[in-house]
């Protein structure tokens, strides 16, 4: 106990299961981030579908990508427009 | 009969996951209910030696599963405790010899004849698990307080919510002198990390691999921590879900009770 109370005082340095919960809650966030290719070319196809509703784009050169840093993630869509489609 | 198929399941192995099914099953019965458990490790038997029936096996659940015999024919009989009976899992056949469609029938026709059926999960998230889980009403995810453990139960928890199941979580191998010294995670923190709901907490327990060694049930032994959590787990599961949590602790003096009382200790 004299020991923990000492710890207390002197703000101590991180425990090792500090130190396995910060890394264990990062890992899991990371992990459910991760999203397969074959969800991400459904997802792809999904959105050139609605696009093209609206706009006349280059199919062939879409891109789309999960961006991660340490603090978020994004997803970037990259697509030239040829014209927009007039009604 | 009106039976509750509940699967114990981890992700990762050597959990224990084939002790928690062993000895939860062994509890129940002992309180009166009728209760088989059914190995899903399909092609690695274990829960027959466990439970020290090896040597009584005659058939196995892909026999049971392709109608090569009845579920009365399958299920042994303990050697001691009435009412609990093993359904082993086959050694020479593997994990998509059974579909997830078969097993939903079959755990069926095991409703019908007990309480209750725990469904031993191999680990993996593969056609072993989607089997095991199949017929699943309830599930149990066990992890130990260790990273790689907890990342797999995490992963585990988010498949059985996509099967509409919600789990309930046993962290097993708790040692408390580690957890005091800020060495292991408190079960505290894996609740924290995975969000669910706890139903028992176990500690470490030498106990374990003597009951294991012998093929005797650890819930018979009074002197067993583990079993006696298990004993409690059991209950919980069995219409007392309210039992309180007991948190595994080291024995300690004076000082160290009026710490905890004061809030600057574990």
């Amino acid at each position: 106990m004299l020991n923990e109370l000492l710890k207390k005082w002197r703000g101590t340095k991180t425990t090792s299961s500090q130190a396995a919960k910060k890394r264990l809650k990062f890992a899991i966030v990371y992990d459910n981030l991760e999203v397969s290719d074959d969800i991400l070319d459904a997802l792809k196809g999904d959105i050139i579908e609605v696009i093209s509703r609206y706009f006349e784009i280059d199919t062939k050169s879409i891109s789309l990508d999960i961006d991660r840093s340490e603090e978020s993630s994004s997803l970037v869509l990259n697509t030239p427009i040829l014209s927009a489609i007039r009604r | 009969m009106d039976g509750k198929v509940i699967v114990i399941t981890s992700g990762k192995g050597g959990v224990g996951k084939t002790t928690a099914t062993a000895s939860i099953g062994a509890a129940l019965a002992k309180d009166g209910k009728k209760v088989v458990v059914v190995d899903m490790d399909i092609g690695l038997r274990n829960l027959d030696v466990v439970m020290g029936l090896e040597n009584r096996v005659v058939f196995n659940i892909v026999d049971v599963v392709r109608g090569k015999c009845r579920v009365s024919q399958a299920a042994i009989k303990d050697r001691k405790i009435d009412n609990l009976f093993l359904i082993p899992a086959s050694q020479s056949d593997n994990k998509n010899s059974v579909t997830p469609e078969e097993m939903v029938l079959v755990c069926k026709d095991l409703k019908n004849e007990f309480d209750f059926i725990l469904m031993d999960c191999p680990a993996g998230i593969e056609q072993g698990f989607e089997n095991a889980v199949a017929g699943a009403d309830e599930a149990v995810v066990i992890c130990t307080p260790e990273v790689s453990s907890i990342r797999d139960a995490d992963r585990i928890i988010g498949l059985l919510y996509a099967k509409k199941i919600t789990p309930k979580l046993i962290v097993n191998r708790i040692i408390p002198a580690m957890v005091e010294k800020g060495d292991m995670l408190s079960h505290e923190d894996v609740v924290d990390v995975l969000s669910i709901e706890l139903i028992g907490l176990v500690e470490m327990d030498d106990q374990v691999i003597v009951a294991t060694n012998t093929g005797s049930s650890l819930v018979m032994n009074k002197e067993s921590k583990a079993g006696m959590a298990f004993t409690r787990i059991a209950m919980r599961l069995n219409g007392q879900p309210g039992l309180p949590i007991e948190i595994p602790r080291t024995q300690v003096g004076l000082f160290k009770k009026l710490g905890r009382r004061i809030g600057i200790s574990r």
